[in-house]
Parts: C-alpha cells; sequence; structure tokens
C-alpha cells in the first residue's frame, strides 16, 4: 500500500479549525490544499468581537 | 494657542497598533499630518531613554501604544 | 468541494473553483473598484446589518486581501451594463470573462472542517425576529459590538431612534435543547458563555448602569476559567434569570420590548426591555450533512459526524477526519485542539509518503557586506495612484537622493508585483547596494516579500527596512497633499538613517533532537507516544505508576457506550509493542537541563537514575478525584463516589442487586469558594451512571440533585434520554446543600424540591457523589520546564483559545486533565494535538532563530537578574561557568525579540538585533533634519 500513498492533504473548510489543521500538516511535511468556498479564509471567527478570557480582538 | 498643531511621536507594537494604524488607512479613516510613527517590536521595547529623546528633539507629545 | 472517489491513502477529490473576476496576481486592494461600484448588496460578513458593494473584500483584514464580484449581484455579469470596475482598477484585475474551474486533484488524507451554520431564529413566530428591528441574533450583536461592525462599536438599537438601550435581555438556547419548536436536541456548547461575554462587553461599552439579564435553564459554563468568569459576571451586576421565555411582545410607539415570564418561585413578572439577544444555536449546516451522506460518513442525530471516543477527529470512513464544528458544537479551543488532532490523524494515516511533496526553498550565498560604507537604495512606490495620487513622488525621490549614504533612488509603479521585484534585485546587483529602504505600504504585509528580493540578490535580508508612505500616510492624509508629501520625506529620512546602522544579523542554526518524551503513562500520554510513533518518532513515556492507563483504568463506559477497559487494553498493548516507544514504569523525573531541540532529563527508577536526551517533552500528568468529606462519606460502603461506582459497574458487584432506590449529589467539591471551576465531566458521568442503574433494575427510583445540569453538545441526548426513562432530577441551591444521614442499610438524603418548593426526604440504597477533579499540583515539573499554573492548579497552556495545546515555553506541549478536567473524547483528541504540535517541531529536524533577538555585552552586565526576571519564553540565564560567570546571556533560541529585557535594562548593556536603541534614536534624531 505505501507505495501509491500520496503524501498531501485536502483540508475542506477555511475557519480556525481548517486553518489549524492546515498548519499543522505543512508544518508536519505534508502538502496542504485548503478549500474555502468563500472568498476569504476566517471562518465564524473573524466575525466576532472580542474573545474570552483576554478580551482580545477576535480578528 | 488656537492654531497650535503639536508635534507627536509614537511609539507603535509591531503586533496591535502597528497594524490599527495601516486599517485606519484601510478604512480611509482621515487625521492630521502631525505624527510620526516609530515600529517597535513590542511595547515592553520602550525605554525611557526615548521618550526622553523625543522630548528633546521638540516633540510635544510622546504616544506608547501596544 | 464536489465529490471523493479512492480510499484511504490515494483519494481522487473534485474540487469546483468559483470564479472571483477579479485576477488575484494584479490586485493591490486600493478598493477604487468598490467605491465606484454602483450596486449596493447585503453584507454578510456584518450580518446583514448593512449593505456592501457588488464587487468586495468580506473585511479590511481578510486574506488573501483580494477583491471579488459577486456574480449574482453584478451588473455587468447580470446584465452586461456598467463595467465601471474595469475602467477604474490601475491595474487591470478586473476580468468579467473567468469560468468556473473543476479540478481533480491526488490527495492521501481529506479534513473535513466545514464548520456549522447558526440558527435561524425566523420560524419562531414567538419572537418576531424578523419583525422587531431590537430583537437581533447573538451573531447580529457581535457584529454590533465590533468596532469594525456597522456602528463602530458603538451599542445602540436597530430600531430607528438608533439610541442606547437601558435595558437589555439575553434568551438562551434558541435553537438548542429544543425538539418541540426545531429539531435541535443538541446542547450548542459555547452560548452560555459567549452570552455572559457579550453582556460584560455590554457594560464596559455603555457603562455600569445598563441592565444585562440572562434568561436560562441551566448556565452551562464547564470549560477552563468559564465558572469563574461567570461568577465575576454576576459581580458585575449581569442578572441571571432561570426561565425560558415564551413571548416577545413590542410597546407600539417605541419599539421597546415587553416580556413575561415566570420566575422559579412561581410568580409571573412583566420587564420591559430596549433590546434582546437571541443566543442561537449552532447546528450542521445542510450543505455539510448532504456531502457527508454522499461520501458514505454517519452521522449522529444531530447530524455532526459520527466519531468514536478513542479516534474523535475520525469519520466512518477511512482516510477521512474531521475537526471543529462539524464534530460537534464546541467553541474555539475546542476546534483548535480538534484540528490538531485532526491534522496528527491525517499524517499517521499516510505517514510513509512525508515529505515527497514538500519543496525545499533554494538557498542563495550571501554577499558578506559587514565593514563596508553604507551604499543604501530607496524604492518609492507610486502604488498606483495609491500613494502618488496624494504624495508627489517625484519631489520626494529627488529629496531623498541627498540623503547621506544614499546611493541610488527609484520609482516604481507598483513594487510588489513579480518584474519589479526582479529589477529591484537587479538594481542591487548592478548598485552595488548594500542597505534597502522601500517607501510604500506596510511592512506587516510585505516586508517578508521584499526581504525575500534582498535575499535573490545575495544581500542579508536584515539590511532591510521598510517606509510606510501608503496605510499611515497618503491614505490617511488625502486632502493635505503637501503635507502628506513632507510626511514622506521625513519617514523615508528616518528609515534611511536607520538602515545605515544596520549589520547583517545571523541566523543561528540549532539541530531537533528527534526524540520525544512524555510525562505521564495515563490515556492522553499514551495517545500521544502512539501518535509519535505512527509518525516515526522514538518516544519515552515516564509513569510514576506500576501500570499504564491512569484514572481510565477506573471508568467504565464512555458517554458514547464505549467499554473503557477493552479500548484502554487494546491501546497498552499496542503502545508496549511498539518498538519506537519506551515505556519507564515507577518513574519519576528529576531533573531537566536545556531548551527546545535539546533537552537533557534525568529520570530514576527505584533509586537508579538514567539520563536521556530528547528534543520535545509532553506533560500528561493527568488529575486525580477529590475525596470528600461532605455528605457523610466514609460512613457508610453505600456512599461511594462515580468512580467507585464505575468499578462496581465493572466487578458487577452483587450490592448493585439490592439497588431499588439511587441518588446522585452533583458538584462534590467543585463550584466551591474553595474550588471555583467546574469539573465539567461529572454531570453526564452521573447522567451515564443513572441510566446504567436503570438499565439493571428499570423499576429502581434514580434521582439526581443537581446545580446546573451540563451535558453540553451532544451529551445532552442522555439528558433527554434520562428523563424520559423516569430519572428525576431536583435541582439544591448551594446555600442550601442536600443533608445526608446513615441509618443501617439506608441512606437517608433531605434536599428542598425546587420545583413544588417542599422539604423532602429520600431514602436510597446507595448515594453516589460526583466528585471533584483535581490537578497534582506538581510544582517540581513545573519548575523544571518553567511552566505557569493556574490558582486552580492546572496547567496554564500558552494560549487559551490559540494555543491550548502547547506552552508558552517552546518545546514543551500539554494534553488531557492536566490542562483541564475532561472526557475520554476530549483527552484522547488532545493527546493527538500535542503530537501534531509536537511534529511540526520535530519535523523541521533544525530550528533556525530569528535575526532580530537580544544579546547581552557581558561588560556591561551588572548581574541584576531584571532581564531573567521580566522575560516571559525564559530566554535570558546567568553564566554558571567561564570568564562570565554570574552575567547574563540570552538564548537566542528561547528569544522572540519582544525587547522587554532590553528596555528595563539599567546598564544598558542588552542590545537588540533590528531595534537597537542607537537605530531606534537614529529615528527620533532625524525626525526634524528636513
Amino acid at each position: 500500500m505505501s507505495k501509491d500513498v500520496i503524501g498531501s492533504v485536502m483540508v475542506i473548510g477555511g475557519g480556525i479549525a481548517g486553518m489549524q489543521t492546515a498548519l499543522d500538516l505543512a508544518d508536519s511535511g505534508y502538502y496542504v490544499y485548503l478549500v474555502e468556498k468563500g472568498a476569504s479564509i476566517g471562518g465564524v471567527m473573524s466575525q466576532l468581537d472580542k474573545t474570552f478570557p483576554t478580551n482580545d480582538c477576535a480578528m | 494657542m488656537a492654531d497650535f498643531e503639536p508635534k507627536i511621536v509614537s511609539f507603535l507594537c509591531n503586533w496591535c497598533s502597528y497594524g490599527a494604524a495601516d486599517l485606519a488607512g484601510v478604512g480611509r479613516a482621515q487625521y492630521p499630518p502631525n505624527v510620526r510613527v516609530i515600529r517597535i517590536p513590542c511595547s515592553g521595547r520602550m525605554s525611557p531613554k526615548f521618550f526622553l529623546a523625543a522630548l528633546r528633539e521638540g516633540a510635544d507629545a510622546v504616544w506608547v501604544s501596544g | 468541494m464536489i465529490d471523493i472517489q479512492g480510499d484511504a491513502g490515494n483519494f481522487e477529490v473534485t474540487i469546483n473553483e468559483r470564479p472571483r473576476y477579479v485576477d488575484e496576481s494584479k490586485c493591490i486592494a486600493c478598493g477604487l473598484c468598490a467605491e465606484k461600484c454602483p450596486k449596493k448588496v447585503m453584507d454578510p460578513y456584518n450580518a446583514n446589518l448593512v449593505k456592501r458593494k457588488a464587487i468586495y473584500v468580506e473585511y479590511d483584514q481578510a486574506v488573501p486581501l483580494k477583491y471579488a464580484i459577486d456574480p449574482t449581484q453584478c451588473i455587468k455579469l447580470t446584465k452586461d451594463k456598467c463595467g465601471n470596475c474595469a475602467k477604474v482598477c490601475p491595474t487591470g484585475a478586473i476580468d468579467y470573462t473567468m469560468t468556473a474551474k473543476e479540478t481533480k486533484l491526488n490527495v492521501g488524507s481529506v479534513v473535513l472542517a466545514t464548520g456549522f451554520k447558526p440558527f435561524d431564529p425566523s420560524i419562531f413566530d414567538t419572537y418576531q425576529y424578523t419583525k422587531f428591528p431590537n430583537v437581533v441574533t447573538s451573531l447580529e450583536y457581535e457584529r454590533i459590538l465590533s468596532a469594525s461592525g456597522p456602528t463602530q462599536g458603538h451599542l445602540t438599537r436597530r430600531s430607528k431612534d438608533g439610541g442606547e438601550p437601558k435595558k437589555i435581555a439575553w434568551f438562551q438556547c434558541i435553537g438548542s435543547r429544543d425538539v418541540n419548536r426545531c429539531e435541535n436536541g443538541h446542547c450548542s456548547s459555547v452560548c452560555c458563555m459567549y452570552a455572559i461575554k457579550e453582556a460584560v462587553m455590554s457594560k464596559e461599552h455603555n457603562g455600569d448602569d445598563l441592565d444585562c439579564a440572562i434568561f436560562f435553564m441551566d448556565m452551562r459554563t464547564p470549560g477552563k476559567d468559564f465558572e469563574e468568569y461567570y461568577e465575576k459576571s454576576k459581580k458585575l451586576g449581569v442578572r441571571f434569570v432561570r426561565s425560558r421565555v415564551h413571548t416577545i411582545n413590542a410597546i407600539p410607539e417605541t419599539d421597546d420590548l415587553e416580556v413575561r415570564y415566570v420566575t422559579e418561585d412561581g410568580r409571573i413578572e412583566t420587564e420591559v426591555f430596549g433590546m434582546i439577544v437571541l443566543s442561537i444555536g449552532l447546528q450542521a449546516d445542510p450543505e455539510t450533512v448532504e456531502l457527508a451522506k454522499k461520501l458514505g460518513i454517519e452521522l449522529t442525530a444531530s447530524n455532526f459526524a459520527a466519531t468514536s471516543a478513542f479516534n474523535p477527529v475520525a469519520t466512518s470512513r477511512e482516510g477521512i477526519f474531521v475537526c471543529g464544528a462539524f464534530q460537534g458544537p464546541k467553541d474555539i479551543p475546542e476546534s483548535i485542539v480538534d484540528a490538531s488532532a485532526a491534522a496528527a490523524a491525517a499524517g499517521e494515516a499516510i505517514a510513509s509518503a512525508r515529505n515527497t511533496l514538500t519543496k525545499e526553498a533554494e538557498v542563495i550565498t550571501q554577499l558578506d557586506v559587514g565593514g563596508e560604507r553604507p551604499k543604501i537604495g530607496v524604492f518609492v512606490c507610486s502604488c498606483g495612484t495609491n500613494i502618488a495620487g496624494t504624495v508627489d513622488v517625484d519631489a520626494v525621490a529627488e529629496y531623498v537622493k541627498t540623503l547621506p549614504y544614499v546611493e541610488y533612488v527609484g520609482n516604481n509603479l507598483f513594487s510588489c508585483s513579480q518584474d519589479t521585484q526582479d529589477k529591484i534585485a537587479q538594481t542591487i546587483k548592478e548598485q552595488g547596494l548594500n542597505r534597502v529602504v522601500v517607501a510604500a505600504c506596510t511592512p506587516k504585509t510585505h516586508e517578508g516579500l521584499f526581504q525575500e528580493t534582498l535575499l535573490a540578490a545575495g544581500l542579508n535580508k536584515y539590511l532591510f527596512e521598510m517606509t510606510n508612505i501608503r496605510n499611515q500616510d497618503s491614505w490617511v492624509h488625502k486632502d493635505q497633499p503637501e503635507r502628506a508629501t513632507e510626511k514622506a520625506k521625513d519617514l523615508i529620512r528616518m528609515s534611511v538613517a536607520k538602515v545605515a546602522l544596520f549589520q547583517p544579523l545571523d541566523e543561528a542554526e540549532l539541530q531537533v533532537n528527534q526524540t520525544a518524551m512524555v510525562l505521564g503513562g495515563g490515556l492522553a500520554g499514551i495517545t500521544t507516544a502512539q501518535s509519535l510513533s505512527r509518525q516515526g518518532y522514538k518516544t519515552h513515556i515516564i509513569e510514576r505508576d506500576a501500570k499504564l492507563g491512569g484514572q481510565a483504568n477506573r471508568l467504565y463506559r464512555t458517554s458514547t457506550g464505549e467499554n473503557v477497559a477493552e479500548k484502554l487494553g487494546e491501546l497498552i498493548s499496542e503502545v508496549t509493542q511498539d518498538e519506537n516507544i519506551t515505556v519507564h514504569l515507577n518513574t519519576t523525573l528529576e531533573g531537566v537541563e536545556g531548551f527546545v531541540g535539546n533537552f537533557e532529563s534525568t529520570i530514576a527508577s527505584q533509586g537508579e537514575e538514567t539520563v536521556f536526551k530528547h528534543g520535545v517533552a509532553v506533560m500528561a500528568t493527568g488529575a486525580q478525584p477529590y475525596t470528600p468529606t461532605e455528605y457523610s462519606y466514609g460512613k457508610s460502603d453505600r456512599i461511594i463516589t462515580s468512580l467507585e461506582m464505575d468499578e462496581k459497574f465493572m466487578a458487577n458487584d452483587p450490592i448493585l442487586n439490592t439497588v431499588n432506590s439511587a441518588v446522585f449529589i452533583q458538584c462534590v467539591g467543585s463550584r466551591e469558594p474553595e474550588r471555583p471551576f467546574c469539573s465539567r465531566v461529572c454531570c453526564t458521568h452521573s447522567i451515564d451512571n443513572a441510566l446504567e442503574i436503570k438499565r439493571r433494575n428499570p423499576l429502581a427510583n434514580v434521582y439526581i440533585l443537581y446545580r446546573d445540569i451540563r451535558t453540553y453538545g451532544e451529551r445532552e441526548h442522555l439528558y433527554r434520554e434520562a428523563r424520559e426513562k423516569g430519572v428525576i432530577f431536583i435541582r439544591y441551591e448551594v446555600d442550601n446543600k442536600p443533608v445526608v444521614s446513615v441509618q443501617g442499610d439506608k441512606i437517608m438524603i433531605k434536599t428542598i424540591d425546587h420545583v413544588l418548593r417542599r422539604d423532602i426526604e429520600i431514602e436510597a440504597d446507595l448515594l453516589s457523589l460526583a466528585t471533584a477533579v483535581l490537578p497534582y499540583r506538581d510544582g517540581k515539573i513545573a519548575q523544571f520546564f518553567k511552566l505557569p499554573m493556574n490558582e486552580n492548579g492546572f496547567f496554564v497552556e500558552r494560549h487559551a483559545k490559540l494555543g491550548p495545546s502547547e506552552f508558552a515555553t517552546d518545546g514543551v506541549f500539554l494534553c488531557g486533565m492536566a490542562h483541564y478536567p475532561k472526557p475520554i473524547d476530549e483527552a484522547i483528541g488532545q493527546a493527538k494535538a500535542a503530537a501534531s504540535r509536537a511534529i511540526t517541531l520535530l519535523a523541521r529536524e533544525t530550528i533556525h532563530t530569528s535575526g532580530q533577538v537580544a544579546h547581552v555585552d557581558p561588560l556591561l552586565c551588572s548581574s541584576c537578574g531584571i532581564c531573567v526576571s521580566v522575560c516571559p519564553y525564559s530566554a535570558p540565564s546567568f553564566i554558571t561557568e567561564g570568564r562570565n560567570i554570574g552575567k547574563a546571556q540570552i538564548n537566542p533560541v528561547l528569544c522572540k525579540g519582544c525587547g522587554l529585557c532590553v528596555g528595563s535594562c539599567r546598564s544598558g548593556a542588552i542590545h537588540h538585533r533590528g531595534f537597537d536603541n542607537d537605530q531606534i534614536m537614529s529615528q527620533i534624531f532625524a525626525m526634524n533634519e528636513a
């Protein structure tokens, strides 16, 4: 099987989870395709105001 | 004093306020051109010497943001 | 994504790339197109509260920061009229002829991170969300609070008066925990916390006089530091009303909203609010559900991806993984944990093909320019008309030629375009420049790009400074071109003065030892070790007990009904036989030297010490159950803890056959002044055990005495099942706790029935206490790695939201209950996440430090130790041997270049490369030199 294994991963969704997965995989030696249906990545988190507990701006 | 315009030196943290100043531009906010920004890696980088030097160089105000 | 064919390790995925109608390589995001676009459309980023144009970026910080056209709205694309954007675009990026592209890609694994869909409350006619302007969803409310939102962060009403509300109410569980009016039986997990946060923020915005009331069923704050935040919000004056409001009525003329509700003691109250926020839940996105069905991925009762507690990121289809809110409703830190876990799982599945498709960057030899007289090249960018439209770039260029050490000045229309990059590199070489200034947009987005250009020209990338004459000049002084031009001259003069003092900086290279140490052999620790091993890394597990498995050895079943002993046994035997994993039982950690990539640890077993080297360390030290002193624990063998009940189930203890009445008391030792945190696992655990009692004896009377039932996510289904099966839930107040007495074989429990408001006494054959989960508070280990602990004794992660599975100390990672109490699925998820984070470091094999770090001059250092104490990253330390013994030194590998130590050093002994005192001073001095 190992002969046919492809060293790339497709991540569907460019929200906070998809971005983190993509970063981890890319840094671990895999080629990553990040697929997002919108015009930019960031997902719902980019819409939030501040976040608990540090009151950091979600952006 | 009515038309006095202060000369302001601002030390902005690279990770927050400097980015915010960039975004003010993206949003085309308009403000007087009397501020000179010096980018620093973190507001923790500020040293009392920078305040004194800026004031000695004629700044009316020093603004540190981070 | 349209379809996935093939099998794990070798999928063929078909994706459909929709056209942007804007050439990304040409768009410079100047925004002229949107300015001239006549078509206004709803702005979904701002929850449709305002309008944007048909050509848009979603928000100012969008990545990529490139415009796109909405083809359903654009007048050119729908009616072939207008075409304004193409006319005004300075770079010719608009292309109306683009079409959708279908592409097939071959990949080894697939990760679904498709998120959730916010619940749409317009189907609830009693709340009149679509009709009353001041009834808003929580997502709309986030935009209203946001400084980048439609009101610039001013908290105002949506009705025409636009006034500031005096009273705001939050309604919880809108589209969650509701199988009557919608089909979302699950708890959305996040709404209680975000409602508290919004209420606290609102008070911060509009002052303490603002009345904030949260109407809820159970307050669910079972996450790390959540309960403390809940208590703090009460002190800040946020009101919590345990009631579900049925109807909202508008008061004519005022757009105020009247609600009637029943209080806990049965009174009917009427209140008027200026604004009502509907705390909408998270539900599976129908598009994803459809896709999942097509791909043959099993779903749960609430249409999230079905997973096993022991493999929480694997879907039912091999090779396809899941993370984030499609795995189940969850908050940001849990999504981040999941995401890293999915990365680990997706990587494990194709580990044999690692590094086969990634590319290595080409390295160009650097010229040695140290000691040369500065020869500065300045490139002034016009950015189309973005800069040149306001700033007189020719005048600026002429002026810059007069500055000291400036040997070359050029002007570019678009400095960032590829051909200009090549031209700059060529100019550097031809002119023999050894310092470069680019006056253009902002270093935040373009510094890296120009540094690459320097590298391509054979220059050290730190011999570069960027001057911001667009974002912080031409764009913000549009009406004052002359003064903007003067400002540009000043800023460039400051940059030139600074860059002249720059020296080439080295990025030290350091080998990363490819071995890992996992501290703790519980479920989390062994899962981390297994994941590391599967990707080829040798791992040592250090366990102080005589066997692996930790607290999981005492657990009966997971909330999803899986047998723990069976799965744990499989895992332990796999790990024990794994050639990459060395298990050290009865072993303690006695000392740690070194830092990221190069740790050297001393371990001791039966008095014998061993030293080994490792590149990373994972803290999986776990937690322990609280031993109760309350509720007559210890006075009868029929008063037991949750874990003791699990042990009885596993052993089929005959006592279970005599149980006709069982009582569970919740929050034993948790949510108390001395232990303010919620232990997260106990509500689900007790309900699961209550159901097991009912399974063994359906006629048994089972009571759960609780404060709030916190069956977050799909655990809520268990809570509903328990009520359906006849488990009786009685709420008690913290200042009026149940009273337990032992009378022979019987346990008597007195409490107050919260519905009847009457004292009741329950006779029980068995009393189970849901005891708190306590951290070990191992100060010695914390000291070894300089790891912080919070007041409750749990380790503090790098970032509560974005770095939950790692420490601020580089090379040290965190998982399991040492982080916070958590059930098996979450512990395993975090264990895989810690492995994934560790692998991102191990995979680099070498660490490159930044050149812009702090450096101590030992001749000036007075050994005061301020730098050692202020650094958040433990980079400075005292030299312990040699000529400079006692002086400070800074480890460039750990230094993040913040400069805190430099600013704090009284002796001026610390130099900050790239931001040194003389360099910043030169900017200050150059400010006035015109």
